[in-house]
């Protein structure tokens, strides 16, 4: 399951390196959003309740949904499991500072680690952030001492996420660039 | 949790829209088996449910950031913030994809996305201004935007 995330972050690194840093925005309109809008509460969602939604054919929304997919809006559907189910009990986030010459180093020391499910170099408080989910404290701690252990890690800041993590995908705010068509 | 579960979450991770038809034909069991099956997952709370995995870049938002909050104790010394109304009150702002409360150096964590640095200032000033804040430290980033919420609900 880690390993599709990582296949992901492999897939748009090429990506970027492809476009050479310059990006081409997608347009979106109210019928690209009301698809996006549907399937983020439902990836199943019916094509043809959406489509009676918006006034159009069913043609019409599948076509819509290939382009987003196609344009690279939509990176696909999938499903939010739910790690205590597989067996983790632990997510907890670290903020890492780390010599500015090292910083790449430590971030591939840090993606070797198969906890680590995310980590990226920040501006800001940390050079790093990186969030471990893992099975329980003892192995959230050994995650640590593995980190502290490297030696251009100069502080390690732990925060262990308790409540049910709450989740809104559909904050996602739309309607702003909808205006730019 | 059997062969059969598996290979339905399988199915469904890699594309949430795979025809229950298809995964059953590839089991060699009834689409009706499925269907029950990926009901049964779902009320035990095994699959949360699903969603579109939307590249934040494409659509205008160029970096993610995070923000590390701290709760001030106390109200005027007597009653004490509600945290939970906080984090309430976060996660319902635009562009916060995920938030929790946090055991560590600060009392809650929240990760957005955000357009460009005026856009950072924008949202960390409407966190900074719910009453109960009294502090944040805020990092951001534009390497990866990926938003992959699987990883992140519990």
């Amino acid at each position: 399951m880690w390993v599709l995330w990582k296949q992901l972050l492999i897939y748009q690194k090429e990506q970027t390196n492809q476009s050479g840093g310059i990006r081409i925005q997608a347009k979106l309109d109210q019928i690209d959003i009301a698809i996006i809008r549907a399937l983020q509460k439902d990836a199943r969602a019916s094509f043809v309740a959406i489509a009676k939604s918006c006034h159009v054919s069913v043609d019409t929304i599948s076509k819509r949904f290939k382009k987003l997919k196609n344009t690279g809006v939509a990176r696909g559907t999938t499903v939010l499991l739910n790690p205590k189910s597989f067996g983790c009990d632990c997510v907890a986030s670290f903020g890492i500072r780390s010599d500015f010459s090292h910083i790449q180093e430590v971030l591939e020391f840090l993606r070797k680690i198969p906890d680590i499910v995310f980590s990226t170099q920040t501006m800001g408080r940390h050079s790093i952030i990186a969030i471990a989910i893992v099975k329980n404290v003892a192995k959230l701690n050994q995650v640590r001492e593995v980190i502290k252990g490297h030696s251009m890690v100069r502080e390690i800041i732990t925060s262990i996420w308790v409540s049910d993590i709450l989740l809104c995908p559909s904050n996602f705010d739309l309607q702003t660039i909808a205006g730019d068509v | 949790m059997d062969k059969i579960d598996l290979c339905i979450i399988e199915a469904l991770t890699n594309d949430a829209r795979t025809p229950f038809r298809q995964i059953a034909a590839s089991l060699n069991v009834s689409p009706d088996t499925i269907i029950d099956r990926y009901n049964a997952l779902q009320e035990k709370g095994i699959v949360r449910g699903s969603t579109i995995v939307l590249n934040p870049k494409e659509i205008g938002y160029n970096a993610m950031a995070v923000f590390m909050i701290d709760i001030s104790p106390t109200e005027d010394g007597k009653t004490q913030f509600d945290s939970f109304a906080i984090l309430e009150t976060i996660i319902k702002m635009k562009n916060i994809i995920v938030a929790s409360k946090t055991v560590g150096d600060h009392d809650l964590m929240a990760i957005g996305v955000v357009r460009d640095f005026q856009h950072l200032v924008v949202v960390r000033d409407d966190i900074a201004a719910i009453p109960g804040v009294k502090d944040m430290e805020v990092s951001f980033w534009s390497e990866i935007t990926e938003l992959s919420p699987k990883y992140f609900v519990i």
